[in-house]
């Protein structure tokens, strides 16, 4: 107990110095948490969607193919499915502000049959269904935005040249914030229609449940098999498979972020080890004094190596807290980019980061602790004793 | 060794035919050589002499902080020379109290915790450690400076804490390193009645190294040492 104290009252001794060695590693930390915290999202999301029972169905070339609107009826039709929905990304802009939610055309008698863990209020779900231009939202995104029913969302398209004038007939409650709004997919194709434009009736992608979970894969390869002649031919995979999907298209992007974070540590532990060494040398006789008096080599070493990793996971911790304020700033601002709140990801991608302050704790103070520990008495007192 | 051992009249300190060599490149440079000597429990010994002469090579030999080259130290029934640097530092702890010329307290640590430093290393009770702490500084007459840090005492003050953290562990030996060398006048007279008030009431047995003659006028012998060899023994009064 009392070497933590004398480790404690060593970290005040030069508050400058170690303020300055714990921020640049909290810093480093923070960047590390957010890029980290990223990567373990998709992980989760992934996690999460093979939970449940749902397929998602879209053209084998990619999100850039056609996918008839004809085949969610037939997909609905297929053995094992429970419900299907068109799910189109529609990618607008709100007033000023460009794409600030993720917007969805959906079919309005079907979506809440897909995602049945959604819940809305069923005289708000049928108002959606039967008006046109209707949407309901994620109620985290109408309070953040302080919609409220009957409010008008003008959108604007970006990707199609319709533009989107909604009512919000609902809101529904999702165990995890979407951050999304559903419409009407009919609304948009009639749109698109009056105005000739190219592109209509296209379902974008098609979300299905499917009955049991066993049959998921049967299911998929039934689809697939039964569009592989037409025009346009799909892929059909689980909604985790979909998440993955979207991790993997980081692809090379992920082992960059592994090694500019290694880059991150090996700078970090040069900085903290130059901190340690600087704090070492001033304090030569001071170990001498303590060997002197009666501290053995193994104490000295742990009293340095503990002095190091004290000020690295310190900054470790505040890092990490910092990584996580941004995570959940990014969450509450655009849950499309951030789908998950940091509460519903905590794991062990933390406990690797704090491992990774308290690793560059000992690799920074190893070297500096080795030499305090073997120092000679005599030459640390400079004058003898 | 127990102390009991000391109570019997044997030794405190017995150095027999030292010999200390440094050897620096291909070259060796002899500083001790032929060194006898010997302390009883109570014994205040000065050692003078100039620079160079090994007085401080003899105090490190002595005090378990270096291994003579050739001949033997035993230090409270303990033969340092071939006892390994763990069991020395332990050994320190237990059996010898420093005192050096510039003080050397821990600056991040009050008064008080430095002087309880040494006693973390025993198994004593936080409740027993400061029992002694609080004993030691009432010696050195600093009790109302316990939660001073070094930078809020004098140079003599600060010596005084550095003589509480040396017998707070009740040494048989303390070694002293010109005590008084960084200190005014007043203050190191003080700090020569305190030391000679541990060896006349405490028995502590004392080995100081000093340039001062008046500060080796108060120790009860007094040894001058020069190019390595102990050339004169004086009883204190005899000078």
């Amino acid at each position: 107990m009392h070497t933590l104290f004398y480790i404690w009252r060593n970290l005040k001794r030069n508050k400058l110095r170690s303020t300055l060695t714990i921020l640049s590693v909290g810093f480093s930390l923070a960047l590390m948490t957010v890029l980290n915290g990223y990567m373990a999202m998709q992980g989760v999301w992934g996690k999460e969607a093979e939970k449940k029972h749902r397929i998602v169905v879209m053209n084998s070339q990619g999100f850039s193919g056609m996918l008839p609107i004809s085949y969610v009826d037939r997909i609905r039709g297929t053995e094992g499915i429970k419900a299907a929905t068109p799910y189109a990304w529609y990618g607008g802009n709100y007033k000023e502000e460009q794409m600030p939610f993720a917007q969805f055309g959906c079919d309005p008698k079907a979506a809440f049959d897909v995602w049945d863990e959604f819940s809305i209020a069923p005289q708000q779900l049928a108002e959606f269904q039967k008006t046109r231009n209707g949407c309901v939202v994620d109620r985290r995104l109408a309070d953040k935005r302080g919609w409220k029913i009957g409010e008008r969302i003008p959108l604007q398209g970006t990707f199609y040249r319709f533009n989107l004038d909604l009512v919000l007939c609902g809101m529904f409650d999702a165990p995890q914030s979407t951050d999304s709004l559903w419409f009407n997919w009919l609304y948009l194709d009639e749109g698109m229609r009056e105005m000739n434009t190219p592109g209509t009736g296209n379902a974008g992608t098609i979300f299905a449940r499917v009955s049991q979970a066993e049959s998921m894969a049967s299911v998929s390869q039934r689809i697939d098999e039964r569009f592989a002649s037409s025009d346009n031919p799909t892929r059909t995979q689980t909604e985790a498979a979909f998440a993955q999907m979207f991790t993997d298209m980081l692809g090379n992007v992920q082992a960059y972020i592994r090694n500019i974070g290694l880059a991150v540590v090996f700078s970090l532990s040069l900085v903290a080890a130059n901190a340690m060494a600087m704090s070492m040398r001033e304090r030569t006789t001071e170990i001498a004094v303590l060997k002197a008096i009666g501290f053995s080599r193994r104490r000295v070493l742990v009293t340095i190596l503990g002095e190091a990793c004290s000020i690295t996971l310190l900054g470790g911790l505040l890092g990490i807290f910092i990584g996580c304020v941004c995570l959940e700033l990014l969450h509450t601002l655009s849950s499309q980019i951030m789908l998950l709140s940091v509460f519903e990801m905590f794991g062990p991608w933390l406990v690797y980061l704090l491992a990774t302050a308290a690793g560059i704790g000992l690799v920074s103070g190893i070297v500096p602790a080795v030499r305090a520990a073997q120092l000679s008495v005599i030459d640390g007192l400079r004058r003898v004793v | 060794m127990s102390e009991a051992h000391l109570e019997n009249g044997e030794p405190v300190v017995v150095v027999h035919d030292v010999c200390k060599e440094f050897h620096r490149d291909a070259i060796t440079i002899p500083v001790l050589s032929g060194i006898n000597l010997e302390l009883k429990r109570g014994d205040y010994l000065a050692l003078m002499g100039p620079s160079g002469s090994g007085k401080s090579t003899l105090l490190n030999l002595v005090a378990g902080l270096d291994r003579p080259t050739s001949g033997t130290v035993t230090v409270c029934g303990q033969r340092l020379e071939s006892t390994s640097e763990s069991k020395l530092a332990r050994w320190r702890s237990r059996h010898i109290g420093f005192i050096f010329q510039l003080y050397n307290l821990i600056p991040v640590l009050t008064a008080f915790e430095n002087v309880e430093l040494p006693l973390t290393l025993t198994s004593l009770s936080r409740r027993e450690r400061r029992e002694h702490v609080e004993a030691a500084l009432q010696v050195v007459g600093l009790s109302d400076r316990s939660h001073h840090y070094p930078r809020q005492l004098s140079g003599g003050q600060e010596q005084r804490v550095s003589i509480a953290r040396a017998i707070a562990t009740d040494p048989t030996l303390i070694v002293a390193d010109e005590p008084t060398g960084d200190l005014d006048a007043k203050s190191a007279g003080e700090i020569l009645d305190l030391m000679e008030r541990l060896n006349r009431e405490f028995h502590k047995t004392i080995i100081m190294v000093t340039h001062d003659p008046d500060a080796a006028a108060r120790a009860k012998q007094i040894v001058h040492l020069q190019k390595g060899v102990l050339v004169e023994k004086t009883h204190a009064g005899q000078e």
